[in-house]
């Protein structure tokens, strides 16, 4: 065999580009123990090795930027909340995407959804006109100087079908609730959180910069995000570019409002639902037990905890831009996570994020468990029980 | 001495409700005429202890045989002073905890212990502590460097004189040629300073150390606390008598000259971990070959280490040593490129967080073996190997320097083995000698040889699992990389252990008591020397070197020397080698004080000889968990299966005993024995016992010796009834009723 290079310009410009806890791996291969990776089969499976791709990244060899490898990760954070060396996986990984996207050499298929992101603030390739599709027959509040709340919904609610019944819920619940809360609108961009995960750094630093240029200049002060991943980056990446503000998942606020009593959830909803942690909200921003609080207040319904929930919680497969992959049937995580629910005997498997929904909704259909098992967003289920 | 004997049987612990205590009362009573034969509920409560002790003053009773639990328990409750005789039989954990109660078999059972155990106090003395004239507790350190130096220190700080011998002109050793040592603070990130000015100036200042610079050991004669050790200095000889010994010779770099393959003689370039430090020491950091300043350098650990053809094992400080001076270049100038490579990084405890900060540094790792080192046609050295964590081959870039980090040779190594002269041809036994290599380190004036003896790859310790420190030789205590590979921290710790260890040596040896492992036994073995034929075999079986021999080859044994082990007496085919409360005869007679039933009860007996240091503390626990097994054994402790005389095999097996059965501890490579060569030495005199069997025309099963471990306890009653069985198989002895 030919030997390998080792090159330290080039780990060295990995470096540069954000990996800066790469030289810190010891090698011992945790990380790819516990990568969802291993539960699947298949060609990526085979392929992705989440140890050697850092490998190469430390010796700055060549060989990582093969499309199936660099682009696999989903940034699900299991092998990042349990590396014994404290390395940012995720981090390295985003840094040695960026060394190859940077240089303009995406992948094919993801170049139309960072394209749409340029010229519509938006990967959906939805016109920036038809942000606030959704908001119609709602009279959605706008978001003006005595408003507390400013509502960011993320864009996978606003222009997918499906999903923008999570926006429409949430609204009607914080109308239930009283909660003074607005809208910007068109002008509002992408939070940029899965196009910076892509190695799209240019990307990133323009949404980011947009959305809190407007924000800023709407007054802002708090913020309500459907999403997780939203609320991640406007909590962990925002701020030093100067984005400040105080960010709430939904689901606290909604939990905070049931201490309360401004919520009453009153419609029986007779169902064994199980909750499915999101990656975002979860292990990497530590929200576990507001959601399972709104779930079990339902009445009538009977939480199902899932085997492996919390900070062991399977990741959906849609992080890190892998929402945009195709990914043959059999090798999705979301399969996984729908055999899991059903085992466990659920009639719902319920999520708080966006991605997760529309991830696990393809795999439940792939399966054709849909007779069995319904899958919904938790905004929704509650906008029911306060239905009576 | 004129003996009253005094019988004390327990009831408590359910001997009472398991044994009639009356009938084994009057065993002591009717068989052995005692004129005092007590029993008691609770006999280690205060009330019982003083009954006792009554009649030691009233009664004038001065020799006891308890009855009641293990002498491994309740010793200090059942101390009457050194002047008496004491025997403890045990009825609690080997018989009434381990056999059916009210059983015809469990009585015989602790009715023969009784006997054994009253035959044995009958003819035991009280020990007379050997204390000769003169006896020195000073202790001397031979090697001036960092483990030396320190033990010195810690010695004298518990105030005992020290006499340090350094053969170089100035204290230091290793030390004085290394730039910075390894963090030992948190955060532990950053090489600290050496300080050896500090240490090297406490050891000069204190009164209590004598300081000897460029200066050897001409030579040791004599034995703990009598050691006269001739000190050579200044062309001058000088005598000290000390009472025990450190050595802190420490260990010198593996000869790099053998690893031509990593480019080593090679080229200019390829250098040693030494040869940077001393480069870092005197401020030039420069490439030996051409004199220009080192901008990339590439580390090989395990140069030489780990590998059949060199050393084979692992010096366990090269790892750290490698990180501490990448982080030298890294500290000079952060951009050096800086390659590792190695095949596993041991940096165990805090190192791990230096380790960290070497790697945040952006060192390279490798993992793998170097497979080349060559020029790269400008001048420059470019690395491959077989990097393990990538799967394949792989180069580095061009690098200025490399470094081999070799391993430590210790310098008890460094020598050529020593013949002892051998006993004449056609002798019995063979015993494989032990190795000592010519190092002129100590030139101790023993028969057996100069050094002390080694282990595999001469390291000079003597038990690796249990006693650290212990050397094969008594009051001779090896600390630092003499003794193991070890780093700095190490060294420390293991100067101060091997300090104490020396202390506790002077300290027992001049009352007259044993070291380790049998401290505070104050019997010694003494010799009938009429009857000596100068056969040698305890002079060259003895494990500790204590028997030297005169001018005639008679044995002069050197009772401070001495580990009570007896493995002389095991060895003596004339049987002239006893203890007072530790013989021959003694053991053979408890063998004949066994009741032993004719061959139409079918009630076989089982002679069990178990080591005292593992197997009988296993019997006991297997009591203390109550495991069942036969009650056809009869158990007597031996202080090691080394001192087991042959004799008694006959003995017993004259006597009408069916099989008889050698518990004692693992030997080979990792030996368990105690006392290092006792299981080996009774294995080997069992392969001779086919004689005495084909003598008196028995199977040879009927003899077997089994390792156990004190940890085995769970498997004794399966090698017990094992055993049984196998002797229910050939039948009763013969010689039953004769």
């Amino acid at each position: 065999m030919e030997p390998k290079y080792v090159s330290q310009e080039m780990r060295d410009y990995i470096i540069e580009m954000g990996a800066e806890t790469i030289t810190w791996c010891m090698q011992c291969g945790l990380c790819t123990n516990l990568c969802p990776w291993r539960l699947v089969p298949g060609e990526t499976s085979e392929k992705f090795s989440i140890r050697h791709m850092l490998r190469l990244g430390q010796m700055g060899m060549e060989g990582f930027e093969d499309e199936t490898v660099l682009f696999a990760c989903s940034t699900c954070g299991m092998c990042q909340s349990n590396c014994p060396r404290g390395v940012k996986i995720i981090d390295n990984v985003r840094s040695m995407r960026a060394s190859i996207v940077g240089a303009g050499m995406a992948p094919a298929n993801l170049r139309p959804i960072l394209g749409s992101a340029h010229a519509n603030g938006n990967p959906w390739s939805g016109p920036r006109e038809k942000r606030t599709a959704w908001q119609e027959g709602l009279d959605v509040p706008k978001f003006g100087p005595d408003t507390e709340y400013f509502l960011f919904v993320c864009c996978h609610s606003c222009y997918d079908p499906r999903s923008t019944k999570i926006a429409k819920s949430l609204v009607k619940i914080l109308k239930h609730a009283g909660v003074s809360f607005g809208v910007i609108g068109e002008e509002e961009s992408c939070c940029g959180e899965s196009m910076r995960k892509l190695g799209d750094e240019e990307l990133f630093q323009k949404l980011a910069s947009s959305n809190i240029e407007l924000f800023n200049s709407k007054g802002v002060k708090k913020i309500i995000t459907t999403s997780p991943h939203c609320y991640w980056t406007f909590t962990n990446e925002y701020p030093e570019l100067g984005g400040e503000w105080e960010v709430i998942h939904y689901t606290q606020l909604l939990a905070q409002l049931l201490d309360e009593g401004k919520i009453k959830l009153s419609k029986n909803i007779s169902q064994k639902i199980a909750y499915h942690d999101p990656c975002y909200l979860g292990r990497h921003s530590g929200v576990y037990d507001e959601p399972r609080k709104l779930l079990s207040s339902i009445p009538g319904v009977e939480p199902v905890e899932l085997d492996r929930a919390r900070e062991l919680s399977l990741c959906c497969a849609g992080g890190g831009g892998r929402i945009w992959a195709e990914v043959p049937m059999g090798e999705r995580f979301g399969e996984l996570r729908v055999i899991d629910a059903v085992e466990k005997g659920a009639q719902m498997l319920t999520t708080t994020c966006p991605y997760c929904m529309n991830m696990l909704t393809d795999a439940c259909k792939t399966l054709e468990k849909q007779d069995v098992l319904e899958i919904t967003e938790l905004s929704e289920v509650i906008a029911e029980s306060i239905e009576a | 001495m004129e003996k009253k004997m005094g019988l004390y049987i327990c009831k408590g612990c359910g001997i009472g409700d398991a044994l009639d205590v009356d009938a084994l009362c009057n065993i002591g009573t009717d068989e052995f005429n005692i004129p005092i034969c007590k029993t008691h509920d609770k006999l280690c409560g205060e009330e019982g202890v003083n009954l006792i002790k009554a009649d030691i003053e009233g009664e004038g009773v001065n020799s006891i045989v308890i009855a009641a639990c293990s002498p491994r328990v309740m010793y200090d409750v059942f101390d009457f002073g050194s002047d008496k005789v004491l025997e403890r039989v045990n009825l609690r954990e080997q018989v009434v905890w381990c056999h059916p109660p009210q059983d015809e078999d469990t009585q015989m059972l602790a009715e023969d212990q009784l006997r054994m155990g009253i035959t044995k106090a009958q003819e035991m003395e009280p020990p007379d502590p050997f204390i000769a004239e003169d006896m020195s507790k000073r202790i001397l350190v031979v090697g001036g460097g960092l483990t030396g130096l320190t033990a010195a220190k810690e010695a004298a700080k518990a105030g005992y004189e020290v006499v340090l011998v350094e053969k170089e002109k100035e204290l230091g050793g290793y030390l004085k040629r290394i730039y910075k040592l390894p963090p030992a603070t948190p955060p532990y990130e950053e090489p600290k300073d050496v300080g050896l000015e500090d240490l090297i100036g406490e050891v000069k200042s204190n009164d209590l150390i004598k300081v000897y610079t460029g200066a050897t050991v001409e030579s040791i004669e004599g034995a703990p606390c009598m050691f006269d050790v001739t000190i050579k200095h200044n062309g001058n000889g000088t005598t000290e008598r000390v009472g025990a010994i450190v050595v802190a010779t420490g260990s010198v770099p593996y000869n790099p000259e053998n690893l031509e393959h990593l480019g080593y003689g090679k080229f200019d370039d390829v250098v040693t971990l030494q040869q940077v430090e001393e480069m870092f020491l005197n401020g030039e950091v420069k490439r030996p070959s051409n004199g220009q300043p080192v901008q990339s350098v590439a580390f090989i650990l395990c140069a030489g280490s780990r590998d059949e053809n060199h050393l084979p094992y692992c010096s366990s400080a090269c790892c750290v040593e490698a990180l501490k001076q990448a982080k030298y270049f890294k500290e000079q100038n952060p951009d050096c490129s800086v390659y590792i490579f190695y095949k596993d990084i041991r940096a165990n405890g805090v190192y791990e967080l230096f380790y960290k900060q070497v790697q945040r540094d952006k060192v390279f790792f490798v993992r793998g073996d170097v497979t080349g080192v060559d020029d790269d046609g400008s001048g420059k050295l470019i690395l491959t190997a077989e990097d393990v964590l990538t799967g394949s081959p792989i180069m580095s870039e061009s690098v200025d320097l490399v470094v081999l980090a070799t391993g430590m040779v210790p310098t008890t190594a460094l020598g050529e083995p020593y013949k002892v002269p051998t006993a004449e041809e056609g002798e019995e036994i063979e015993v494989p000698p032990d190795t000592i290599l010519v190092s002129n380190i100590l030139n101790l004036k023993y028969r057996q040889g100069p050094e002390i003896p080694a282990l595999k790859y001469g390291f000079p310790d003597s038990h690796f699992i249990c006693f650290p420190y212990e050397s094969r030789r008594t009051g001779i205590y090896p600390a630092g990389s003499v003794r193991a590979p070890m780093d700095y921290a190490r060294a420390i710790d293991d100067a101060t252990g091997a300090a104490l260890k020396a202390i506790q040596c002077v300290e027992l040896t001049s009352q007259g008591k044993a070291v380790h492992p049998r401290a505070g036994d104050m019997s010694y073995p003494e010799f009938f020397m009429q009857r000596c034929t100068q056969c040698k075999r305890c002079t060259e079986e003895c494990p500790f070197g204590a028997i030297n021999e005169d001018e005639k080859a008679n044995p002069l044994p050197n009772p401070t020397r001495c580990r009570r082990c007896g493995v002389c007496m095991g060895a003596c085919p004339e049987r002239i080698i006893s203890f007072k409360n530790y013989s021959v005869g003694m053991i053979g007679n408890m063998i004949k004080a066994i009741n032993v039933p004719d061959e139409y009860e079918e009630k076989p007996r089982i002679l069990v000889l178990a080591c005292e240091n593992d197997a009988y503390p296993a019997l006991d626990m297997a009591g203390l968990r109550r495991l069942e097994y036969n009650p056809w054994v009869r158990i007597i402790p031996l202080r090691c299966l080394g001192s087991m005389n042959i004799i008694w095999i006959a003995d017993a097996l004259s006597k009408g005993i069916d099989g008889i059965l050698l518990l004692g501890c693992r030997h080979g490579d990792d030996y368990q024995c105690h006392f290092i060569k006792g299981s080996e030495l009774a294995n080997i005199r069992m392969t001779k016992i086919k004689e005495t069997l084909d003598r008196l025309v028995l199977e040879s099963e009927r003899v077997r010796v089994e390792e156990v471990s004190i940890t085995d306890y769970n498997r004794l009653p399966q090698i017990l009834n094992d055993f049984a069985e196998k002797l229910e198989e050939l039948g009763p002895n013969p010689y039953k009723g004769f």
